[in-house]
């Protein structure tokens, strides 16, 4: 698409590494021995054709699947168990494929709910916040305008002011999609995972949610693993991509890498039978 | 016209955050609220307390501890009848195991006995959903009740099985039994259903609500964002058997003064009060007070006006009265399936921009 080439960005720090990662569900090998890591700050895409296991890492790694085999290091720590409250209390926030957010609440209060996992407590903690909340005094009084300020910064940043107070539910599909990574970032990810950011947008949408993500991606320093299947936005978005087919990795390297790649062109095209 | 927010600009979070940000909403509750304290009072009859009044506040409380559980939190409950009850003998044996104990004291301890039973019967929620839990909840009925009337010791051996209050005081005014003033009765039913129904609105328009909402509307995904599921619905099956067990209480020791479990706490008491807060609205505190308005006044109203009224035999009119309740019911549901609570935001839309059509 790129003409010129694009200046490639150099990242050292490893957030996340996958080693050797397999899940089955039953006789389906969802995931097969994958490995591959996400460094701090880049944009890393995960692409390949339906059914090759992209969302199921995304889980994976959002601790929602468990894998059979394989080692998962979030900030150099590694992990067995896993739980998404985990998780997303360790930074690891994520966008869905079909969009996910409460269609009963309002812009704001689905935006809200993205700060919950970080107010999260002990069992005491808990009961004592429902009596606190209840009263609407105090420390529940103070954190309720403190993550109202931290959630007005997103909206306007994701320019959603106009429909703050608008159940989602009647909202178009587009701004949904803003809103679901407006609640993503609510949770102050160091590692976002976006599933199909772009799926059924227009072109206009499209541009937008890529500038989206690149604003988050430079004024907050987010790290990104993304899923996508518009190649063109993948080539012009990643620092670096994975391909997966039928569970496998079949490539991993820069846009250029890839594109020349003939693993990933046949897992795509077609291989031709002579 | 009249109720128009023009001109009242909010420049800080809290003043939006406020409970009624809207002047005129502010206005017209506390016009109620004083009315209701300072007005009716003096005025209160045995017949307006014992057949309106009480009975309205005290489903009303009930309906928002419901409400909590089913409308904001999605959770399908069909034991409410049962957890009345466990408020109501709580509160039973609390009286008179403990003579001495301030009568506020019993029935937040009431509440609390409710929240740890409710917590256990919620435990399957994790597992079970919808109808199904309806259907787990509905075992609890049927094994509270049976209990209730199985163990002598819960209705302190007497011979019939019943419970019936003890007088108690509180500053001095007399509230249980039947010696009680309609206006003390009142006003201590309508304190502590007003204090509870603010804290509800309160937890609802906060964290703790959102969570309850996020699990409502699409538990898995609030799952993977990091809402633990098994936490937020046993706080609200908590929160939700704590208001319904203070409900019985006030139902058993205020309003009814003696109880028999099948009869006061059966599976219809459940179904009234899971009808008040569909025909009220789900997940809206208003709602449950309009439902319980319109469960509870309507019938009385439609039985007055048509036996003073119309002058028909008051059997007949008992009879066109149920049917007419549910031609009511069906009536609204089509007109606004999400409750009277949902008509009044519409009306209150509309009165926005009257008398232009947008």
């Amino acid at each position: 698409m790129s003409p010129e080439p694009v200046q490639t960005r150099i990242f050292e720090e490893e957030i996340l590494s996958v080693s050797d990662v397999s899940l089955s569900f039953g006789g389906v090998k969802a995931i097969q021995n994958v490995s591959f890591d996400i460094k701090r700050g880049e944009i890393r895409a995960i692409i390949g054709p339906n059914g090759a296991g992209k969302t199921s890492m995304l889980n994976v790694i959002n601790g929602f699947y468990h894998p059979q085999e394989g080692l998962i290091r979030f900030k150099g720590k590694a992990r067995r168990r896993m739980r998404p409250s985990i998780a997303a209390a360790q930074g690891i926030a994520r966008t869905f494929q079909n969009v996910a957010l409460f269609k009963g609440m309002s812009t704001l209060d689905n935006i809200m709910t993205g700060r919950l996992p970080r107010l999260e407590k002990g069992i005491f903690g808990e009961i004592v916040n429902v009596f606190l909340q209840a009263a609407y005094l105090g420390p529940a009084r103070r954190s309720e305008l403190e993550q109202r300020k931290y959630v007005e910064e997103i909206i306007d940043f994701l320019e959603i002011q106009h429909i703050r107070r608008t159940p989602v539910g009647r909202l178009p599909y587009g701004l949904q999609k803003r809103v679901e990574l407006g609640r993503a970032l609510a949770m102050e990810p160091e590692l976002l995972l976006l599933d199909e950011p772009m799926a059924g947008m227009n072109l206009e949408e499209k541009e937008d949610m890529s500038r989206f993500i690149i604003d988050v991606n430079d004024q907050y320093g987010t790290t990104i693993a993304l899923i996508e299947h518009d190649i063109s936005v993948v080539m012009d978005l990643s620092d670096r991509i994975i391909v997966l087919d039928y569970g496998r990795k079949i490539a991993d390297g820069t846009p250029g890498e890839v594109q020349s790649n003939q693993a990933v062109m046949d897992a795509y095209l077609g291989v031709p039978h002579e | 016209m009249f109720y128009r927010e023009a001109g009242q600009f909010k420049t800080t979070y809290k003043s939006d955050q406020a409970l009624f940000p809207i002047a005129q909403d502010r206005y017209f509750v506390i016009g109620v609220v004083l009315f209701a304290f300072l007005v009716i009072p003096f005025f209160i009859t045995d017949y307006w307390a014992n057949a309106l009044l009480l009975p309205f506040l005290i489903y009303a409380l009930a309906a928002i501890g419901l409400n909590i559980l089913t409308g904001y939190c999605g959770q399908l409950s069909l034991g409410t009848g049962g957890f009345l009850a466990v408020g109501a003998y709580a509160s039973y044996k609390l009286m008179t195991s403990f003579p001495e104990m301030n009568l506020i004291v019993v029935f937040l301890l009431s509440g609390l006995i409710t929240a740890l039973v409710g917590i256990f019967f919620g435990v399957p929620s994790l597992r079970i959903k919808g109808f199904y839990l309806a259907v787990a909840t509905l075992a609890s009925q049927f094994f509270i009740v049976w209990l209730f009337n199985k163990v002598p010791w819960f209705f302190n051996y007497s011979a019939t099985g019943q419970i019936s209050v003890p007088p108690r005081e509180i500053f001095g005014f007399l509230v249980t039994g039947p010696d009680a003033s309609p206006a003390i009765t009142y006003l201590f039913t309508l304190t502590l259903v007003s204090i509870f129904a603010l804290l509800a609105k309160n937890m609802a328009r906060g964290n703790v609500g959102r969570s309850w909402m996020a699990i409502r509307d699409m538990d898995i995904a609030a799952e993977i964002i990091g809402i633990r599921p098994l936490k937020t619905k046993l706080i609200a099956f908590a929160v939700s058997s704590f208001y319904i067990g203070i409900a019985g209480a006030l139902l058993f020791a205020v309003w009814l003064g003696s109880a028999e479990p099948t009869e006061a706490f059966g599976i219809d008491q459940s179904f009234l009060i899971l009808f008040m807060i569909i025909i009220g609205g789900l997940g809206s505190i208003l709602g449950s007070f309009m439902g319980a308005a319109f469960m509870v006044l309507m019938p009385i109203f439609l039985k007055n006006f048509m036996v003073d009224g119309l002058g028909l035999q008051p059997a007949f009119s008992e009879h066109v009265q149920i049917m007419l309740m549910g031609v009511l019911i069906i009536f609204f549901l089509i007109v606004e399936p999400h409750g009277l609570a949902r008509l009044w935001q519409i009306a209150k839309e509309k009165l926005r921009i009257w008398p232009f059509p947008y």
